[in-house]
């Protein structure tokens, strides 16, 4: 009979049309998200960081802006980290390549904005600003001792006709800008 | 009596029926279509240059846009081919875990596809109930890997994370449920004769058309050929698994139709196989941290969830590849477009369309 499937059809829609809800109202309710979840914002563990830039360098899209600023100590830190969130894919890619697991993602997913300034995302907080500050005077008070420039080997008879390199100095407050990727 | 003359219609590139951004030129006479042109390029991103100019694991990531429907395919299919070149032997649960994912995928995959069906034939009901249960596996993939579209989970040398008991369960739990929600897509769409009377007998193709526009995957199976890459090459461990490869007779919408939806039975069984078989151990080979696969080129396919995905990657003996190029099947399936609207009405195309399954991230690239 021509009709029948129609009939079957309905009734299934008339049976969840009184049955229980599929949806739920988003704003008033909010679904956790699991431990894995990828999304919003980066967080910084400012003391366990070393400014390897090893989470820069991993971004395929150059994604994470780096200034990294070298203490008296010969120690690097960050003085500013800024994720593109325009640019960024949630790839996780910088997340893994964090040797000292000091990077990670907060369980945040309402991240859209108005403007597009909000997207240049700085990671770094005040309090960490602040340790910075720290550890900076407490580096400068107790300097590290200059490093003493190697005795020049002795040349090679073939390679005698190049330049010699001269020895380093030590780098006080040298700033540096993290490159993006590519 | 007077005679017709014959114009040209755009339907696209923005048309709630195309599925992204797709132009197809309909050439018409009246209400018949004499020819339809598809023209592609409109959401072209140039992938294959993006994966050029960045590591081979950096470039993993940019697969999962391609087919974003079925990210973990690509993912797959991407990592296969650099495993391949680099000569990295895949740790068996890894295989495994890959294949649990790829097939939820393609559940979730061809869900999509009943239910953009049904909404482009004017059931916008049937695409709800779809959604409601791929939501589900979206779940699924949200616990184990973080994501629900971009999932970035499989990786060269094995997968990123190992899966939690939790997940295990739960895709237990979801396999009991297939049966059930497929059923109601029975009542629904395929006793329906509205819907009955829009697939049947349109858009025919035979097989010699079929082979002729090198179209694969669901689309050449429902015209009778059991053309599935699982079986022919028999790659990672589906030789493992006991499944069948679904085929149809006539080559017409209702048989695309009914491939896929009896192939979400089949993926079913693989995942129920792969769960039951799990074995223990890592799930990630060694990979150095700087990939510097020797010189050489591999082309490399798997069955996705529209067809055969191929990856030619030529390396140069450096971390980036030297030439990156994707077999996409949308876009080869694509061709099939005007043999399959030809003579048929308007109305038809939007049905043609939507079963041959395209999708626009992978037809441009």
């Amino acid at each position: 009979m021509f009709g029948k499937g129609l009939i079957t059809g309905m009734r299934v829609t008339l049976k969840h049309f009184f049955g229980k809800k599929a949806t739920f109202c988003y704003p008033e309710e909010k679904l956790p998200m699991p431990e894995r979840f990828r999304g919003g914002h980066l967080k910084l563990d400012y003391k366990k960081c070393i400014a390897c830039q090893l989470c820069s360098m991993a971004c395929p899209n150059g994604a994470i802006e780096l200034k990294v600023v070298t203490d008296a100590q010969r120690k690097r830190h960050l003085t500013s980290y800024i994720h593109h969130m325009g640019r960024c894919m949630y790839c996780d890619l910088c997340i893994e390549n964090c040797a000292l697991h000091s990077l990670h993602w907060d369980q945040n997913y309402e991240i859209s904005a108005y403007h597009r300034e909000a997207f240049d995302y700085e990671v770094l907080t005040d309090s960490d600003r602040e340790y910075l500050k720290q550890v900076m005077e407490a580096a400068a008070a107790n300097p590290a001792p200059p490093i003493v420039p190697k005795k020049p080997v002795p040349p090679k008879p073939a390679e005698a006709a190049k330049p010699e390199k001269e020895g380093e100095k030590a780098e006080e407050k040298t700033e540096t800008e993290g490159k993006p990727n590519e | 009596m007077a005679g017709t003359e014959t114009y040209t219609l755009n339907m696209g590139p923005q048309h709630p029926s195309t599925h992204g951004v797709l132009r197809v030129q309909l050439e018409l006479d009246g209400e018949n279509i004499i020819s339809a042109t598809p023209i592609m390029g409109y959401l072209h991103r140039g992938v294959e240059k993006m994966l050029e100019n960045r590591t081979y694991v950096q470039g993993v990531p940019y697969t999962d846009r391609l087919d974003y429907v079925s990210s973990m395919n690509n993912n797959f299919g991407y990592c296969r081919a650099v495993e391949e070149l680099a000569g990295i032997e895949v740790p068996e649960r890894a295989e495994y875990i890959r294949v649990i994912v790829a097939e939820l995928n393609r559940i979730a995959s061809h869900l999509v596809f009943i239910g953009s069906l049904a909404i482009d034939l004017g059931a916008s009901t049937g695409m709800l109930y779809t959604f409601r249960d791929r939501e589900e596996i979206l779940d699924l993939f949200n616990l184990v890997c973080g994501a629900r579209m971009t999932f970035h989970y499989i990786r060269i040398g094995g997968v990123n994370r190992d899966v939690q008991p939790e997940f295990i369960e739960k895709t237990y739990k979801f396999l009991e449920h297939v049966p059930e929600f497929m059923e109601e897509y029975k009542k629904i769409l395929l006793g329906n004769e509205i819907f009955m009377s829009r697939l049947k007998g349109i858009s025919k193709l035979s097989q010699e058309t079929a082979l002729s526009h090198n179209m694969t995957g669901p689309n050449i199976r429902a015209t009778g050929i059991p053309y599935d890459i699982r079986k022919v090459d028999g790659y990672s461990v589906y030789p493992k698994f006991d499944f069948n490869v679904v085929t149809g007779k006539n080559g017409d919408n209702w048989d695309r139709f009914n491939v896929r939806y009896n192939e979400i039975f089949e993926s079913a069984k693989i995942v129920k196989q792969a769960l039951d078989g799990l074995p223990e151990g890592p799930f990630m080979a060694k990979v150095p941290k700087v990939l510097r696969p020797p010189k050489g080129e591999v082309f490399s396919r798997t069955e996705g969830t529209r067809g055969e995905l191929g990856f030619y990657i030529v390396s140069d003996g450096s971390t980036k590849p030297y030439r990156v190029h994707i077999r996409r099947p949308s876009f080869v399936n694509m061709q099939g477009l005007n043999d399959m609207c030809k003579g048929y009405l308007i109305g038809d195309s939007v049905a043609a369309f939507s079963a041959i399954d395209p999708l626009m991230g992978e037809v441009d690239c």
